[in-house]
Parts: C-alpha cells; sequence; structure tokens
C-alpha cells in the first residue's frame, strides 16, 4: 500500500503570535513550529497500517526550508521518505493545487490529511484535492481500517458517528482517536538523517495577497466571586457587564 | 500547571555555550546531526507532558504500600517506564554493541532535565535501570549481558543498586551482606539492604538487584566488596524467570518526598536460596560500582536542579499574578494593589532561584560535556585526561552544590507563595519534600566534602585543582574584554587567589597530622568551592551573552533573554559569591570548636 501523508509546520500552540511589515506578515522569529496534530495522528495510522499491510508512507509539506526539522521528525516516526514544495503556502487552493500535482505523479492509495490544519483552520484542502484528482474525500475520520482495496472508517458528523465504506484511493482529514500517539523514538531518528527528502518546485501560484493581519481583542480581566455570594453575580451581571 | 523550565535556556547551553553540534565531529557521534539532538529534548518534552506532569501530584498523595508482600506503584510509572524503553530513551548513550545510540551525554543531561522537572520521582526508575544495566555492559560476562541488561533497556525490567545496609550507610567498608561461591559458580546471597529505591514494585516481571557483598574470607574493607547480579526471579530449567529468588521486601518506607519511587527493605536469603551472579571479578565491586555511582551522583545534582527549575518557574507565575500590598513609593490605600513581583525583596527571592537554577545547569553540563569530550577524543588522549582528572574532582561538587543550593531555591520558591505555598493548592510544599533527598543519597554533603578536600583536591600533587583553575582563567581572560564584564572577571579572579590561599592553609593543617582538624570543616570548603566554580560558570555564560549581544544584535524577546543572562550573572556575583568572605574568615580561622579530644561512648 502506497500512502501519502500531507503535513503542515504550524507554530506551537504555546507560541507568542504577532505580525510584521505592517501588519501584513507572520513574525516567525523566535517561533516554535510543530507538525499539524492532526497531521500527526494522519502520519500516525500512516505508520500503524504500513506495520500490518506493508507498503510505504511518504510525508508531504507544502513550504520553505523551515519546513525540514518538522518533515524530519516526521521520519523518525516511521515514514519512508519525503518530498517538500519549495513555496510558501499562502493558501488553501495553493496548496492543494500542489499536493494534487504531486500525487498525480504517482498512484497513491491513500492520501491522509489532518482535518485541519491548526494556524487557519480551514478545513478544506482534503476536499480540495479530492475534487483536483477526482477521487471521494471524507473528513473528519476518527477510525479507519483497511480490508483488500476497501476502507471502513468511522466519521465524526453532527452530533454522533456514522460508519462508512469506500474503495481507494480515498483522500482522508483524520482526527483522534484515529492512532495511538507517536514518539520518534531513538532508532528512528538516528535513521531520519539517511532517508530521503526530495525539494521540488511548485506550480503555478497563489491567488492570494493578505492586506491585513489583527491579532483579536485581549481578554477582559477576571472577577472571582465567591459561590455563597450569588447575589452579589447576579449583580454584577445585570448592572456592569449589563447581560442580564 | 507552569513552565518548568525553559528550553531556551537548555538550548543556549547545548548550542551556544557548550557547541554540542561540534562533538558531531568525533568518530563515536558521527551518526549524529544536531537537529536530531533537538528532536530527542522534543520527545522528552511529549513523555513529559503526556504522561509524567499529569501524574506528579496524585502519585504523591497515593504513594505506593506493601501488602501481603507486594508493592503497587502508580499506574503512570508503566506508561512512563514503556514510553521510554520503546524509545529507546534508556540505553540512549550506551554503546551501540549494548543496544545504544552513542547519545552525547549533554544531550541526554537536557533529556533528562526536561523529564525530571515534570516528574522527579519517576526519572528514578529510569535512572537506576539505565545505571544498572550500565554496569552489566561494563564489566559483566557476555552472558549476564544477554540475560538481564538487554532486556532491562527495553524497560521489561527494571533495576535497583543495593549498598546500603542498617550499620552501613556513609560507611560502605562496613557492608557484611555476603555470598557463598557455589559448585555451579553461582554465589548464595545472604542479607539486608534498606533503602533501595525502587526496589518491588508491580510494573514489571522482573527487577534485577546490584547487590554489593562479600564472598566468604575475602578481605575486610572495601577491598572485599564484590559485586553481584541478584534477580528477584531467577530461571528455570526451561529458561522461564519464574523461580522465586528469595528476595523478601520486608518493608517499606514511608518518606517524606519522592514518594512515587518506593524505597525498600530488602532481605536476601532468609531460606538460604537467593542466587547471585558475580560481576567481574572478585573483590572489585565497589570499584565497579563507582561508576554507577558518579553517574548518580551528576543524576542527584539534577535532581537538585530540575526540581528548582519547576519551583522556580511556578513562583514566578504566581508573582506576576498574586496582588498584595502597594509598593513602598506609594502611600496611596485607594489604588489597587501590586503584583508581588514588583516587591524588590520578591525579586531578589525569584532571582536568586534563577541564579541557582541556572548555574548549576552551567556546572552540571559542563560535566557531561566534559564525559561527552573524552568519548570523542578517546580516553587515551592527553586533552581528554585533563578533562577526565577535571570530572574527578568537580563530579561530588556538581552532586553537592546543586543539590544543597536546590534545597536552597525551592524554599525561596515556597516562600514567594507565603500561606499558599505551605497548603497542598500548590506544588511547592511537595517540591519542598521531593528535593529534600537530594543531599543525603548518593552520598551525603559530608562524605563528599570529606572526598573533594580529603583526596579530590590533593591527588597527584593537586594536578586536578590546577587543571580547573587554568580553565577558569580562559574564561576569566575572555570576559575582560567586555567592558560590562571586566569587573566580575577580576572578581573571580580574586576570588580563585582567595580559594588557592584557603586551600594552601588547610593543606598545611593535614601536614601537621590531625586528620580531624583538617577535615573538620570540609563542608564548608566544599560550599566555597562550590560558590566559586558556579560563578566561573555564570561568567561563561556572560561572556556568551555578550558576545552574542555585540554580535547578532538580537532584538525583542532574544535580546532580552541575553540581557537577563548578564542582570542574573551580576546578581550572583553581587549576592552569592560574597559569601565566600566569611566561608574564607572561617576556614582560616584556627579555633576548633567541633573536634572532640574524647570520644563520646555508647
Ligand atoms: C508563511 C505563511 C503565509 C501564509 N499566507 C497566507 C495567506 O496570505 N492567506 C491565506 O489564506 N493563508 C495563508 N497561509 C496559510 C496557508 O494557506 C495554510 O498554512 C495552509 O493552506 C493550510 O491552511 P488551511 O487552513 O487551508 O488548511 P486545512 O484545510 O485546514 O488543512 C487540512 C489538512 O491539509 C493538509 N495541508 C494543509 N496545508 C498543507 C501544506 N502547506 N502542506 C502539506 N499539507 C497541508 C494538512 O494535512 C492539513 O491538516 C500562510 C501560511 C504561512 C505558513
Ligand atoms: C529515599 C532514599 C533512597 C535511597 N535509595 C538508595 C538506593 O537505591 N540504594 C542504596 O544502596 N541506598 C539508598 N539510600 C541510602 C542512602 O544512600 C543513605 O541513606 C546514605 O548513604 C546515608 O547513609 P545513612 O542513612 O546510613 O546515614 P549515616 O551514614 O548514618 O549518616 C548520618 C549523618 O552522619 C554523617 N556522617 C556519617 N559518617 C560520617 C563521617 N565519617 N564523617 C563525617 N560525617 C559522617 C552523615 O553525613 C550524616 O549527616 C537511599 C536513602 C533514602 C533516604
Amino acid at each position: 500500500m502506497k500512502i501519502l501523508v500531507c503535513i503542515t509546520n504550524v507554530p506551537d500552540t504555546t507560541a507568542k503570535i504577532s505580525f510584521i511589515d505592517g501588519d501584513t506578515k507572520f513574525n516567525k522569529t523566535g517561533v516554535q513550529y510543530i507538525c499539524g496534530p492532526y497531521d500527526d495522528y494522519a502520519l500516525s495510522r500512516a505508520v500503524e497500517l504500513k506495520e500490518q499491510h506493508g507498503g510505504t508512507v511518504t510525508v508531504l509539506n507544502v513550504g520553505e526550508a523551515e519546513s525540514e526539522q518538522v518533515i524530519r521528525k516526521c521520519l523518525a516516526i516511521g515514514a519512508d521518505d519525503a518530498i517538500r514544495v519549495n513555496t510558501e503556502p499562502t493558501d488553501s487552493y495553493f496548496v492543494a493545487e500542489q499536493i494534487a500535482h504531486i500525487a498525480s505523479q504517482e498512484n497513491y492509495d491513500l492520501i491522509l490529511m489532518g482535518r485541519e490544519s491548526i494556524d487557519f483552520n480551514s478545513g478544506v484542502v482534503h476536499g480540495l484535492v479530492g475534487e483536483m484528482l477526482g477521487i471521494p474525500s471524507l473528513s473528519p475520520v476518527m477510525k479507519l481500517e483497511i480490508d483488500g482495496g476497501v476502507a471502513k472508517m468511522t466519521r465524526e458528523i453532527e452530533g454522533g458517528k456514522e460508519d462508512v465504506e469506500a474503495s481507494l484511493p480515498l483522500v482522508l482529514g483524520c482526527q483522534e482517536p484515529i492512532a495511538e500517539w507517536k514518539i520518534p523514538n531513538m532508532r528512528g531518528i538516528m535513521s531520519a538523517r539517511t532517508k530521503p527528502l526530495k525539494v521540488v518546485e511548485p506550480v503555478g501560484s497563489g491567488l492570494t495577497i493578505t492586506e491585513k493581519y489583527a491579532l483579536p481583542a485581549p481578554k477582559g480581566a477576571v472577577k472571582m466571586i465567591p459561590a455563597e455570594e450569588a447575589e452579589k453575580l447576579i449583580d454584577l451581571l445585570k448592572n456592569e457587564a449589563k447581560v442580564l | 500547571m507552569a513552565q518548568q523550565y525553559s528550553r531556551r535556556n537548555l538550548d543556549f547551553m547545548l548550542k551556544e555555550v557548550l557547541k554540542v553540534g561540534e562533538l558531531t565531529q568525533y568518530p563515536h557521534f558521527q551518526d549524529y546531526t544536531p537537529d536530531m539532538f533537538d528532536m530527542v529534548l522534543d520527545t522528552a518534552e511529549e513523555i513529559a507532558d503526556k504522561i509524567m506532569r499529569p501524574a506528579y501530584v496524585e502519585s504523591d498523595r497515593k504513594q505506593p504500600e506493601l501488602i501481603n508482600g507486594q508493592v503497587k506503584v502508580h499506574p503512570a510509572v508503566k506508561d512512563y517506564m514503556k514510553a521510554m524503553g520503546d524509545s529507546g530513551m534508556i540505553s540512549a548513550t550506551f554503546h551501540y554493541e549494548h543496544g545504544g545510540q552513542q547519545l552525547p551525554l549533554l544531550v541526554n543531561a537536557a533529556n533528562e532535565f526536561i523529564r525530571g522537572a515534570a516528574h522527579n520521582s519517576f526519572v528514578m526508575f529510569t535512572g537506576l535501570t539505565a545505571g544498572s544495566a550500565h554496569l552489566i555492559y561494563s564489566f559483566g560476562s557476555k552472558e549476564l549481558q544477554e540475560k538481564f541488561a538487554d532486556r532491562m533497556i527495553t524497560a521489561e525490567w527494571t533495576g535497583t543498586m543495593c549498598l546500603t545496609e542498617p550499620q552501613a550507610g556513609s560507611s560502605l567498608s562496613d557492608v557484611v551482606t555476603t555470598a557463598s561461591p557455589q559448585a555451579d559458580g553461582t554465589y548464595k546471597i545472604k542479607g539486608q539492604k534498606v533503602f533501595i529505591s525502587a526496589g518491588d514494585h508491580d510494573i514489571a516481571d522482573n527487577i534485577i538487584h546490584l547487590v554489593l557483598a562479600r564472598i566468604e574470607g575475602a578481605p575486610l574493607g572495601t577491598k572485599g566488596i564484590s559485586l553481584f547480579v541478584v534477580p528477584k526471579f531467577r530461571a528455570d530449567d526451561a529458561g522461564n524467570y519464574t523461580i522465586d529468588n528469595d528476595v523478601v521486601s520486608t518493608g517499606i518506607y514511608h518518606k517524606m518526598g519522592q514518594k512515587a519511587t518506593p524505597a525498600m527493605h530488602l532481605t536476601f536469603g532468609d531460606k538460604d536460596n537467593s542466587v547471585g551472579y558475580l560481576v567481574g571479578e572478585a573483590n572489585r565491586g565497589l570499584q565497579y560500582m563507582f561508576q554507577m555511582m558518579n553517574e548518580a551522583r551528576l543524576g542527584v545534582g539534577m535532581g537538585g536542579t530540575y526540581i528548582a527549575s519547576a519551583a522556580y518557574y511556578a513562583a514566578l507565575e504566581y508573582a506576576q499574578e498574586r496582588p498584595q500590598g502597594r509598593r513602598l513609593t506609594n502611600k496611596n490605600l485607594v489604588d489597587s494593589q501590586t503584583f508581588i513581583i514588583n516587591h524588590p525583596d520578591v525579586r531578589r527571592m525569584l532571582t536568586f532561584q534563577k541564579a541557582i537554577v541556572e548555574g548549576c545547569i552551567g556546572l552540571l553540563f559542563q560535566c557531561y560535556w566534559w564525559q561527552d569530550m573524552i568519548h570523542g577524543l578517546g580516553s587515551d588522549n592527553e586533552e581528554a585526561k585533563a578533562y577526565q582528572t577535571m570530572l574527578d574532582l568537580m563530579t561530588t561538587v556538581a552532586k553537592t552544590y546543586p543539590a544543597e543550593y536546590g534545597i536552597k531555591a525551592v524554599n525561596e520558591g515556597l516562600q514567594v507563595f507565603g500561606g499558599y505555598g505551605y497548603t497542598e493548592d500548590f506544588p511547592l510544599e511537595q517540591m519542598a519534600r521531593d528535593v529534600r533527598i537530594m543531599s543525603i543519597y548518593e552520598g551525603t554533603t559530608g562524605i563528599h566534602s570529606l572526598n573533594l578536600l580529603g583526596r579530590g583536591v590533593t591527588a597527584n600533587g593537586g594536578k586536578a585543582p590546577q587543571l580547573l583553575f587554568a580553565e577558569v582563567m580562559k574564561t576569566v581572560i575572555e570576559a575582560k574584554n567586555h567592558e560590562v564584564l571586566l569587573p566580575y572577571a577580576e572578581k573571580l579572579e580574586k576570588e580563585l587567589g582567595r580559594l588557592q590561599k584557603v586551600t594552601m592553609h588547610l593543606l598545611g593543617l593535614a601536614a601537621q597530622g590531625n586528620n580531624e582538624v583538617f577535615l573538620a570543616d570540609a563542608t564548608l570548603y566544599m560550599e566555597l568551592f562550590g560558590i566559586i566554580t558556579v560563578a566561573w560558570q555564570w561568567l561563561k555564560q556572560g561572556v556568551v551573552s555578550q558576545n552574542a549581544i555585540e554580535q547578532s544584535a538580537p532584538t525583542g524577546d532574544e535580546l532580552a533573554f541575553y540581557q537577563d543572562k548578564i542582570h542574573t550573572m551580576k546578581f550572583y556575583f553581587h549576592y552569592e559569591l560574597i559569601k565566600t568572605l566569611s566561608l574564607a574568615a572561617r576556614l582560616l580561622d584556627t579555633e576548633v570548636l567541633t573536634v572532640l579530644h574524647e570520644e563520646v561512648e555508647a
């Protein structure tokens, strides 16, 4: 089985976010990057499927050289090789185009992604890639088993779950608990160094130009009111916050 | 919970001060690239975040109990061991041929720091397992390696070190556990061992004890001690480890801290059926055990430091959120209260903690770096020999100063919390209990101080301090190139002079032949030595920071990081280094008040 896992290189959730160049660019200095947590689940499941069924796992990232640290980590977790499309991923459509272009050159049985990136959280790249390749896409998938040429899945839907089946090839957006959480082990870290990481140039060009970023307004101060003073709380909600 | 360590600071130490990437030029480390070291630390962070930190408080409140001869520990210990075994972290620093990955000890130290700050008590399990497996690989037969060590580094089995006996704590020459030779080449072990950490538990199918014992007829003292592997279960005829090896848990200590790790009283061979396997040659056991003890000593220094780090970041967070009182310059009671971080006394406490944590990291990482350089250069290399000599001298200091000052730093952290620090609502009281052991196990402060003054500084005609002082002078000379650092370089140079003067004075007392008078205040000498060498580490960090400010013009958080370093360095010199005045005064004082003329009898 050939699996392609698409990963994002995103700021750590604890990173301080700020902008530069008249608020048109994200300030990267001092920011620690991680692999998108949903992408991590996708990769972990891919590695498990490879262990069960054999095959290969290729990691794909659309991003600049700074992504390579996170890509190496994916190789350490168990991917066999990696491709980086050398460009700034300026919008979802552009990213999807790159992924579809790479995917169309090989016959992948599965293209696994996270349900959404955690920087821009659009949750659309898998849908776009499915359309571009003319194959089904499903998200968010929380359980995935492969039986011959068929994928058996559980998907989260509004207020519940749905069991679905579809034939390969497929594009899937993944989320927990699809796989066991994996950490790079020493052997993986050692072997990651020698696994191939191919860098290719993008096709086409992005459609979006960022005019301005803005941070959400800071949260107001919190007032603590002891449980026994309910009246005080009601008074504050009425007269100060004016929400009652 | 607050952040518990600064990854930025660990990176600073590894990459900027000690330049860990340069180690990869040596054959021993040639399979690494520097980015792989980052990955190792990322893995440590994941284990710490996901498994260790969440169990820190609970595993303290529900301490292990001995019920019907069985010890149950917190279930997260098992998850932790599994993650460490699966990730290959237990043996990461070992040779390839011993199931390791030849990871630099320096990187491993940062890895341990991250884990220890999250849960210091869990780290005991892996530290003991790694140390005892390493001992078997270093001195045991191929058979012992394959039978035992190979199953320890995967965390299938765990290890212990069994040195202490009721009458033999500090004085290991008084060990009386016996080993009687059997016809098949094994030994029957008989005796009591006390305080054995991780000596019993329910997380692994077997526990491999490394036991110091005397073969019948062996000479008295340390020259008659041998080392044995004594498993909890030994192999049956089919090679399965099913036979109860007569190692009985006779008691569990209810301790002040580190409660997640059971400390056991073990009885070996009560039914005359405890089989041990000799490691290496007879009567060389203590010498072998020194490898594990030296590893563990640095580990204990780390313990003092990473607990102090966790306490510091907790206190820092609290001080930024707790409003209390007004600044002394503000008499206006209508103004809202200020955060306590704005009070100079609170800032003093916080800066003290930071100065201790980062200074001790400097001292400890220096020792790990020396070891890596010895591996890199090969132990026959002249430079490597010099590093070994300094390491031998400094291991005892790098155990003791961080242990003693770690305790002080955690205590100040608790103080920052005021009354809340004394309650179970915050983790400071637990940290204060946990850290207290550091100056006791792996040799008390008193014993290490005797070592330092009685042996360390005098061995080979004082070669070790000579080499060390030359190393300190290198830093002093570099620092003198920077205007900001010049006064501190001069101060440190003066302190070296003071230390030499005190040392000469004490050696003069030794020459007069009364060892008790000579060594009576060894612990104060240790403190003096520790303060001056930590000041050296601070100056070293100051030089690197000042270079960074001058050469790469950092801005924002990065600039603040380096400025903070310089500020904390200054604090260390102005508040801590000056303690040498009183220490030296006492050490040069000839009034003898603690040496008895007649021994107290029972
Ligand atoms: C420096 C920089 C500048 C940017 N500028 C802009 C901008 O100007 N305008 C704008 O709209 N967005 C911008 N982005 C955001 C960029 O479009 C997103 O990082 C990317 O498209 C994913 O966001 P998404 O929410 O569309 O992904 P989602 O649809 O939420 O992602 C779903 C899944 O698709 C896969 N995926 C997504 N992105 C990638 C990728 N790059 N490589 C491989 N797999 C991927 C992952 O598996 C992910 O979990 C910028 C990002 C960066 C880092
Ligand atoms: C929680 C815990 C875990 C432990 N884990 C282990 C373990 O895993 N394995 C193991 O083998 N041991 C372990 N120990 C034992 C530990 O190493 C000893 O407690 C320690 O070596 C001190 O020995 P002692 O308790 O007998 O104290 P003593 O030796 O009785 O010392 C009492 C005091 O007298 C001082 N003193 C003793 N002799 C001298 C001297 N000659 N000159 C000056 N002062 C002296 C000491 O400094 C100390 O202050 C553990 C102990 C504890 C508390």
